[in-house]
């Protein structure tokens, strides 16, 4: 299977679940921004969750089906589109050759395309996944261009040759009746942001942590796969101290010298020197990740047996939807 | 909050995230509180809990990331990943540490200093009443000791060097600075590994790569490693550069 790219949108790259071998030598985990949709798009293929997708940042991306293609969407950065029609995001879809596809307007920020047996890239410190400002990994430490080529691995598992079969008898786009439930796996309130102390929590006064759980913070313009900036009420310090530089991690909010506040992400530099007010529960990430520019959210504070507890639960639903994907084919 | 010391009092514990704990030995920068830290990394290297992902090392602490699901399934006592990995760690710290006894061997750095190479070296010269020279020498005469690794790939902290050549980060970071140069920033100097924007004085480059995801051991070096600077001239720097083979006189 094979596609080329025609337009590459404002920020693709190839990603995975991350690079997780290397972190004492500082390099970052990287991988997709929105874990849960590129899991997902893995998972409706009968992909390993950790095959190789392509991130698409926005709308905008076309791209042509130079062979037949068994492909999967996910994520809300865009809503993928043949000429004639929209397609469906979380299930698989069967394109036949010569199909040009478009990605359009959602409401999010990352979408993931996945292809059946997952896009083929050299593994470089143990992930495929693009890091952008080391200039290694996902297809030759860049992002995608014009005319880029990408193949799919050959090696299909025999779920995604069951649904390739399945789909392929149609000279036309073809796909299953059924979708992996993605919001069975988020909150229904999408503004609140469920988070747990940070290590330097009590370092700030008491007005600060009472507008830190109850009021507003709006995403910044200053995003980017390091970090999100978010502006809201001043942040301020009790304790001025000087941290120690240590460890942070996606998902780890830093209280910046000038009073704001850093939601690291998936490319977060291993080591910080900001006090950590909080830290994102990991099934809200996927949440924070899809967030944009002028977006409001609250933050709602858990205790971290809460957090671990529902990070286990999800686990395991995802676990049976891949169990349930395979029984089906 | 979440703060226990274990049994000798060597760390206090903390959960970084669902997937993350960290053990904080101190809030110094201090060879002693190095050297736990370094030592309780081997012992946990040696006896590795199911689910392990990978231990971090900072200049006081220990981060350690481990898969829940497969911590939570696991045998350990305790009734959650977290109680189960913490508990697991403070008893690891009761054990007898098997001490990294080994010798650090020295590493040594070409650096041509000045000029393009070293484009601060004058201004740390100034701020300092010292000659060029004497810059250089007290430079290269240092042992230094890597703390961290942070920061970007392969970034060594090192400690060690001669307050009398220290000198305050640059007021606005440079928007690009080479891979391979070397700077200072107050009592601290360290190496960029990859091209990056930066704040600290660049003094002198090295011709070695202090990261390449290419090669197996991609930081040359890790917390823990003593390094010393070789003065170098340009012609030995683009030697250096053009015959890779000549490093392992290094």
């Amino acid at each position: 299977m094979q596609i080329k790219i025609l337009k590459p949108g404002l920020l693709s790259t190839i990603q995975d679940l991350g690079r997780t071998q290397f972190l004492a030598d500082a390099v970052p985990v990287s991988g997709a921004m929105d874990v849960l949709s590129a899991r997902l798009a893995n998972l409706v293929l009968g992909n390993t969750e950790n095959a190789a997708v392509i991130e698409f940042t926005y709308h905008g991306a076309e791209f042509l089906a130079e062979t037949d293609l068994l492909i999967a969407l996910s994520g809300e950065g865009s809503i993928l589109y043949t000429e004639d029609q929209e397609l469906p995001a979380d299930r698989p879809i069967f394109i036949p050759s010569g199909t040009r596809l478009f990605l359009k307007k959602n409401d999010g920020s990352f979408s993931y395309l996945a292809v059946a047996g997952g896009w083929k890239v050299p593994e470089v410190l143990g992930s495929k996944s693009t890091y952008l400002q080391g200039g290694f990994g996902g297809f030759e430490g860049r992002r995608l261009r014009e005319k880029d080529v990408l193949k799919n691995t050959d090696s299909l598992s025999a779920e995604s040759n069951a649904i390739l079969k399945s789909l392929k008898g149609s000279a036309s786009v073809s796909f299953p009746p059924w979708k992996a439930a993605k919001n069975d796996f988020l909150p229904l309130e999408r503004k609140t942001i469920r988070v747990i102390p940070g290590r330097e929590f009590t370092w700030f006064t008491a007005d600060t942590l009472l507008d830190l759980l109850s009021k507003t913070f709006t995403v910044s313009p200053r995003c980017n796969r390091m970090a999100y900036e978010l502006e809201g009420p001043p942040i301020i310090r009790l304790n001025t101290q000087e941290l120690l530089s240590t460890v942070v991690t996606s998902g780890t909010i830093q209280a910046t010298g000038d009073g704001k506040l850093m939601m690291l992400m998936a490319d977060s530099q291993v080591t910080g020197g900001y006090p950590r007010i909080l830290q994102v529960i990991a099934v809200d990430l996927p949440l924070c990740a899809q967030l944009k520019p002028r977006d409001e959210i609250y933050f709602e504070i858990l205790g971290r047996k809460q957090a671990e507890k529902l990070y286990i639960e999800q686990e395991l639903n995802i676990r049976q939807l891949a169990a349930t994907i395979r029984t089906k084919y | 909050m979440q703060d226990k010391s274990n049994s000798a009092g060597l760390f206090e514990i903390y959960a970084l995230s669902e997937k993350a704990i960290t053990l904080n030995f101190g809030n110094v920068i201090d060879e002693a509180l190095l050297k736990h830290v370094t030592d309780f990394k081997h012992t946990l290297s040696q006896h590795p809990f199911p689910g392990l992902i990978a231990v971090v090392p900072t200049y006081a602490s220990l981060s350690i990331f481990y898969e829940p699901v497969t911590v939570y399934k696991s045998t350990l006592p305790g009734i959650n990943s977290y109680d189960k990995v913490s508990a697991y760690l403070q008893s690891l710290a009761g054990k007898n540490h098997t001490s990294l006894t080994q010798q650090s061997s020295i590493i040594n750095i070409p650096a041509c200093y000045g000029n393009n190479w070293g484009p601060d070296l004058d201004y740390v010269a100034g701020i300092n009443n010292l000659s060029t020279e004497e810059v250089i020498k007290q430079h290269s005469a240092a042992e230094y000791k890597v703390y961290m690794i942070g920061f970007i790939p392969g970034f060594a902290y090192l400690g060690g060097m001669p307050e009398t050549i220290a000198a305050p980060r640059k007021p606005s970071p440079r928007r690009y600075v080479p891979a391979g140069s070397i700077g200072i920033a107050g009592n601290q100097t360290g190496i960029y590994p990859l091209d990056s924007p930066g704040g600290w004085q660049v003094i002198a480059q090295t011709p070695l790569k202090m990261f390449d995801a290419g090669r197996a051991n991609p930081s040359l070096l890790k917390a823990g490693d003593i390094v010393k600077f070789q003065p170098v001239s340009f012609s030995e720097f683009r030697d250096i550069v053009e015959n890779p083979g000549y490093l392992n006189a290094y």
